[in-house]
């Protein structure tokens, strides 16, 4: 059981990294949105790994079916070009200047974590989705209810932003 | 190395490749792209963190519940934006719309 949940860790993290690398080094932006699904279809069997099926299910309705679909209408409404809208090439400098921006929080984090070890169990324990709900309505009340707000918000924001006059053409 | 240490790697190489396509990406839809990449790694670290320690397991899953929302949210409102700058300069590329007034 141990070796299968090694093997398993790998394979998430492969597709993990091939996802994330095909998101940010594609030229086309289609075939970027392939690789951030793949990068999130690999969160999710990692939120499996540690024992949190709902969180697995929520990643997937709410990032892959909902955020990767607003993703793809942004391509879509944006007249992507022909080749890829990242063809061209960037001068040396942007190259330089990201690596650097990349790799200070990287090394810092990273001596970090590698530094500190928290306690870590083995296994997780899975906490049964009643108990959810119940925070949900319980203790995490006012959270709960704001993020409904801000996403009405942010629906009704989009609406007015994206809004055109009839006969205004 | 502890098992935390390795969800915490993974996260960390999550937020790196957003990062470092915010750098490089040269159009409004790919920055969004590597900004999802780098909310998913916190949340992957978040849930990690909350399952693996002694720390309140509810409160790590529905922080992370939280995120994701928020970042649905973010989504549809960039979303909008791209489709109003596409619109007004017909282009969604960030080095056509760097001047503030013509």
């Amino acid at each position: 059981m141990e070796v299968l949940a090694k093997v398993a860790f790998g394979v998430y993290t492969l597709v993990i990294l091939g996802g994330a690398v095909l998101a940010v080094s594609s030229s086309s932006l289609v075939r970027a949105l392939v690789g951030l699904i793949t990068t999130l279809i690999g969160v999710a069997g990692m939120y499996l790994l540690l024992a949190t099926p709902f969180m697995a299910f929520m990643q997937l309705l709410i990032y892959v079916g909902a955020v990767s679909v607003l993703i793809f209408f942004a391509v879509m409404l944006t007249h992507a070009e022909k080749g890829g809208d990242e063809a061209g090439k960037a001068p040396m400098k942007t190259y330089v200047y990201g690596l650097a921006a990349t790799m200070t929080p990287a090394a810092l984090l990273g001596w970090l974590v590698m530094k500190h070890p928290a306690d870590s169990m083995a296994v997780p324990v899975e906490v049964p989705i009643k108990q959810l709900g119940e925070g949900l309505l319980g203790s995490y009340f006012l959270p709960f209810e704001l993020i409904s707000v801000i996403l009405m918000v942010a629906m009704s924001g989009a609406v007015l932003l994206t809004w055109e006059k009839r006969g205004k053409k | 190395m502890s098992a935390l240490t390795l969800y915490q790697i993974v996260s960390l190489v999550l937020l790196c490749a957003g990062l470092y396509g915010l750098t490089q990406r040269r159009s409004l839809v790919g920055m969004l792209i590597s900004v999802e990449l780098m909310l998913n790694g916190a949340g992957l670290s978040m849930v990690a963190a909350a399952q693996l320690t002694d720390f309140s397991a509810v409160l790590g899953q529905l922080g992370t519940l939280f995120v994701m929302g928020l970042a649905a949210a973010e989504a549809t409102l960039v979303l909008a934006m791209i489709v109003v700058v596409a619109r007004r300069f017909k282009s969604a590329k960030t080095s056509d719309i760097t001047t503030l007034k013509e």
